[in-house]
Formats: C-alpha cells, structure tokens, sequence
C-alpha cells in the first residue's frame, strides 16, 4: 500500500470539508496539517502503513477540525462562530417575527368571540401563517410542517362550528336551493 | 458540530481547559504547534484529535494572546513559534486562580 494515498486522500477531505472556510485560512491550516503529519512522520522515524494510519488517527477526522475551526462548536464557554467564516450555525433564537406568528396562529381564538369573530381568527391566522414564512430562524421543513397542521385544524374547526344548510339539495323531497347555492350559517351559541 | 455524539464528561472537561493548557505550555518556552501537541498528549492524553489544536492557536492569534515568529528549522520547512502577549499571560493567571477554586470545591464535593 502506498502510504502517500492515504495521506493524499486525508488531505483531500480536510480541503473539502474546509471548503466554506476563507481561502487564506484554508490554505494555513492545510499546510498545517500537513506539517503535523510530516512532523510526526519524522518523529517516528519510518512511515509504513500502520505508523501513517496511526498518525491521521491521533490527528482527528477532517471533519471534526474543520468543525473545531467553524465556531469553535460546543466548547463550554459557547465562543461565537468567527465572523466571515462562512461556516457559522443557524441561530435558533426566536426574534419578534417568531413569536408573533405562534401567538396569531395558535393563540388569537378568542377572537370568535368579537363580531364577525370567525373572519378575525382566520384572517389573524392567515397573517400568522405569513410571518411564519418570513422567520429567518424556521427551517422550510418545519415552516411546510406548521403550516399543514395549521391549515388542518382551521379547516376542521370550521366544518365543525359551520352546519351548513344542505336541505335544500338533499330533502326528500329536494328543495330548490336559494338563488346563490347552499348559504352557510355560522353557529353562534345556544 | 458534532451534535448526536455521546457527552463523556472528560471529553467536555478536556475541551473546556485546552485553551488554558496550550497557553501554558508556551509560558514555560515559545514553542512551536506540534511541540505543544506533544507535550500536552504526554502530560496525560490532555488533547485526543491533535488536528483541532490548529483551529484553537488560530483563534488565540486572532484574539491576541498569542504571538508568532516564523524561524528555520534543522530539520523540515521554517516552524511557526507561539508565545504569550501580555493578555494572554493575564488571562492564564485568571484562569489558573479560576481552576484552583474549582478543583477544590469538586474535591470537597467528591469527598463529602
């Protein structure tokens, strides 16, 4: 086995895991890299297959010092991704935009108690649903994931809450409906 | 990140003095990155992946608390040497009086 592919090919991941770094960063710390290996190549004093394997394993994977470098992830003291990194986690703080829309989607039900309180909620929720898809925080799969449940429950909550008149269509015998179809009556309380 | 992996409380104790560590290493002598390595693997497996050192000294660089000369070496290309700014050594001081106390209170704790 030529030991220099294995080196090679080390070198190879580190660059493409290191792909979002600046170029000037990636370029030190490949030849840092690469200096560590020849430095603990040297230091060993032969560079067979098992002594090369060795030396990449106490080096760590690419990945995880590129990850080292891109923010420092999940040290204790919770240092801020380098600015420009290119690298830097999604922030999951939730802002204004967010809240908003959780409170207009999931807490403006008492609207149905105003006039025309039906209207209101849905419209409230409608706006809600919007500032969802503005978030910069949510992900697309979640915001597809909220809107689905959204959608769902306001549609069984309004089926639910809305006899609609159907006798017209379906009496024995049928009736003729009013001109503008089945008119739907909005339940208002006992 | 390395999200999902498994939390070994010496891994997470580890990664949270290494920066302490390094720093205490060039104290003693300007050094240079693979000698760091090396001294902190002997002094009892103080850094497991030796790559991420890089990424840390990198960080250090930029935050000012360490300083580097490019010097020839015997053997191999010229070697970057790391020393200890003045902040560097002061953040190494509050440290070394911050690890005192909290050795001695999880000692106490442990011996309770």
């Amino acid at each position: 086995m030529d030991t220099d592919v294995l080196v090679r090919d080390y070198l190879g991941r580190l660059e493409a895991a290191a792909a979002a770094l600046p170029l000037a960063r990636r370029t030190e710390l490949a030849a840092e890299v690469r200096d560590h290996i020849d430095a603990a190549l040297a230091e060993a004093g032969r560079s067979d297959e098992v002594t090369v394997r060795n030396v990449l394993e106490r080096l760590g994977s690419p990945e995880e010092i590129v990850a080292a470098e891109a923010g420092q992830a999940g040290t204790p003291d919770g240092a801020a991704p380098a600015s420009g990194g290119g690298v830097a986690g999604t922030g999951s703080r939730w802002g204004a935009v967010e809240v908003t829309a959780l409170v207009l989607v999931g807490l403006a039900w008492p609207a149905l108690f105003l006039p025309f309180g039906l209207f209101l909620w849905l419209g409230l929720g409608v706006v809600g649903l919007v500032l969802v898809w503005v978030s910069a925080v949510w992900s697309r799969r979640r915001k597809l994931i909220t809107t689905g449940t959204v959608v769902a429950a306001y549609v069984l909550l309004v089926l639910l809450i809305t006899p609609v008149r159907v006798d017209c269509m379906t009496g024995d015998p049928p009736q003729p409906c009013p001109p503008g179809g089945p008119v739907p009556t909005i339940y208002s309380g006992p | 990140m390395v999200a999902g992996e498994t939390r070994d409380p010496l891994t997470e104790l580890r990664r949270g003095v290494l920066e302490h560590c390094v720093l205490a290493v060039m104290r003693t002598k300007e050094s240079y990155a693979y000698e760091i390595v090396r001294v902190l693997s002997d002094a009892g497996g103080l850094v497991t992946s030796e790559g991420t050192i890089y990424p840390l000294l990198s960080r250090l660089r930029r935050d000012g608390l360490v300083e580097t000369t490019w010097r020839e070496s015997e053997s191999g290309p010229p070697r970057r040497y790391y020393r200890l700014t003045n902040e560097g050594g002061r953040a190494l001081d509050a440290f070394a009086r911050d690890w005192t106390r909290f050795r001695d209170a999880v000692d106490a704790v442990l011996a309770a």
